[in-house]
């Protein structure tokens, strides 16, 4: 139990100081993904005992072809604290981040609680808004090299947040247009499609994945649907923004 | 001695046969006389007139390469373009051979319909939205008369840009009716999604690109016409197919097309 404890405090120290660690899993090859979700709990304690409050949870390999290129066949979770929420149309302070990379995403506002399993219908009536949004990731290894254990650990490389304005979940979300663009030219493009065929499968398996965990989404609590596309690596000076059909937009700029 | 170069008659005749039996042919690109664009458009031309002399009916145009990342891989800094010929076109729902195309792929496309000529010198965005009548999403099969799809430029361009078949969707939309930039593809097989993106991905704006053909047909003297279909180019990846597949695009606001492949390559 130290040990986890000692590891969350590393991942955290990582995270605050924006220093890269070399992989957990270097030291502790039979590292588990239990154990991960451990330490990743025990890191977010100790942001809330600094006074960060919990707003919600982050999905990850959320595509078919991430989870391809990590070679697993189950999405991974976050968790998401205030500090993390940058304001759309804001200066991201490149120096705060080790190799920060910006992803387009959908994110989920709940209106009722959820949790355990659950169908699509039951998880979209517990919607209350969808937006568009970008997730700043940073993995806090060396190299952005990680194994799937080291990743969860890291909070599932979450680190930032942008979120738009929330709209009505009465719309097809299967299918929309997405595109991030840096200074004005299309750098990657995608769709709403890729998220498992239907971002609300994302929200289904957040419910399943929380509640294995003694935990749920509350009405209020966000839920960042995972990566649309590849990710963006930011540098500074950029201007990088997302659209997304019928969603809207959102934009940061990136500063040193 | 050096092998004696190919003219421009003999490298359509080529690839006119390569149609013909179904076998693909070595690149061009190193054995005609003059490899550029101008001399691979001359011979898609050469091609063009005869097959119209022979009685197949031109019907419209594909434009191809509108992508930087298909651009860069051919050696290209613009799209280039293609004839469709009456004898390409599927309806929604068809069952398609296999057979009919060589090393057969498919891309997701929206395809335009124009209501009116765009023959004028100067023409505008303004001048392409007021042509289009209506726009369906449409499956372009796309293949390669060149083995092993190892093309440059001048392979495709005397390739009729890799054209093979085209499936319309039939629910025609007005203009008004979706986003032509920020529309949503998804294009699946056998109910999994294979090719995902957007109508962004071609070269930013489906409507710039059609401008981009509508303005080079003018310079060509092959004007677009009232009647004309165009296949405005890929909004996401290629995926290659074979018998029994069955293919599903949609676009967001555009419905969605299918077809199925059958038999054998």
């Amino acid at each position: 139990m130290t040990a986890l404890h000692e590891l969350a405090a590393r991942v955290d120290e990582a995270a605050r100081s924006a220093t890269a660690i070399p992989q957990l899993t270097n030291d502790l090859p039979d590292l588990g993904i239990d154990d991960a979700y451990a330490i990743q709990a025990l890191s977010i304690r100790r942001r809330l005992e600094r006074g960060e409050r919990r707003i919600g949870v982050k999905m990850g390999l959320t595509s078919r072809a991430k989870m391809q290129q990590v070679g697993v066949d189950e999405v991974i979770w976050g968790r998401l604290t205030d500090a993390m929420v940058l304001e759309e149309g804001a200066s991201l302070s490149r120096k705060r981040y080790v190799h920060p990379r910006a992803e387009p995403e959908v994110v989920f506002l709940m209106g009722r609680r959820l949790s355990g399993k659950v169908t699509a219908l039951e998880a979209m009536a517990a919607v209350e808004g969808v937006a568009p949004a970008m997730e700043i990731i940073d993995s806090r290894y060396q190299a952005f090299r990680f194994a799937l254990p080291d990743v969860i650990a890291d909070n599932s490389s979450s680190s930032g947040l942008v979120i738009g304005s929330f709209t009505s979940p009465r719309l097809d979300l299967s299918n929309l247009g997405v595109v991030l663009s840096v200074d004005g030219m299309p750098h990657q493009i995608g769709s709403t499609a890729a998220l498992l065929g239907n971002p609300v499968r994302s929200l289904v398996a957040a419910a399943r994945m929380v509640a294995q965990w003694g935990e749920s989404l509350e009405p209020g609590d966000i839920v960042m649907a995972g990566g649309i596309t590849a990710a963006h690596a930011l540098s500074v000076g950029e201007y990088v923004e997302t659209q997304i059909e019928g969603l809207g937009r959102i934009a940061i700029t990136v500063g040193e | 001695m050096t092998e004696q170069l190919l003219s421009v008659e003999q490298a359509a005749e080529l690839l006119r046969t390569a149609v013909e039996t179904g076998k693909p042919i070595a690149p061009l690109r190193d054995r005609v006389a003059n490899a550029d664009a101008a001399t691979a458009y001359a011979i898609q031309e050469a091609n063009t007139r005869h097959w119209i002399a022979a009685g197949r009916r031109l019907v419209g145009r594909k434009i191809g390469a509108t992508s930087k990342a298909v651009q860069s891989m051919l050696g290209l800094e613009q799209p280039d373009y293609g004839m469709l010929f009456a004898d390409m076109a599927f309806g929604d729902g068809e069952t398609i051979p296999v057979s009919r195309v060589s090393q057969p792929k498919v891309e997701g496309e929206i395809a335009f319909y124009l209501g009116d000529d765009l023959d004028s010198d100067h023409l505008t965005l303004a001048d392409v939205m007021h042509s289009i009548e209506y726009a369906v999403a449409a499956i372009e099969v796309v293949g390669s008369r060149i083995a092993d799809w190892n093309i440059k430029i001048v392979d495709t361009v005397a390739d009729n840009a890799s054209s093979g078949l085209y499936v319309l969707g039939s629910q025609p939309r007005p203009l008004s009716a979706f986003d032509p930039v920020l529309c949503g593809m998804v294009m699946s097989c056998r109910g999994e999604p294979v090719a995902t993106g957007a109508g962004v991905a071609c070269l930013g704006n489906p409507l710039v690109a059609t401008l981009w053909l509508a303005r080079k047909m003018v310079e060509v003297g092959r004007p677009l016409k009232k009647g004309d279909t165009i296949m405005s180019g890929a909004l996401g990846p290629l995926t290659p197919v074979k018998g029994g597949d069955v293919v599903e695009l949609r676009i967001s606001g555009l419905g969605a097309v299918r077809c199925r492949f059958e038999g054998e390559a």
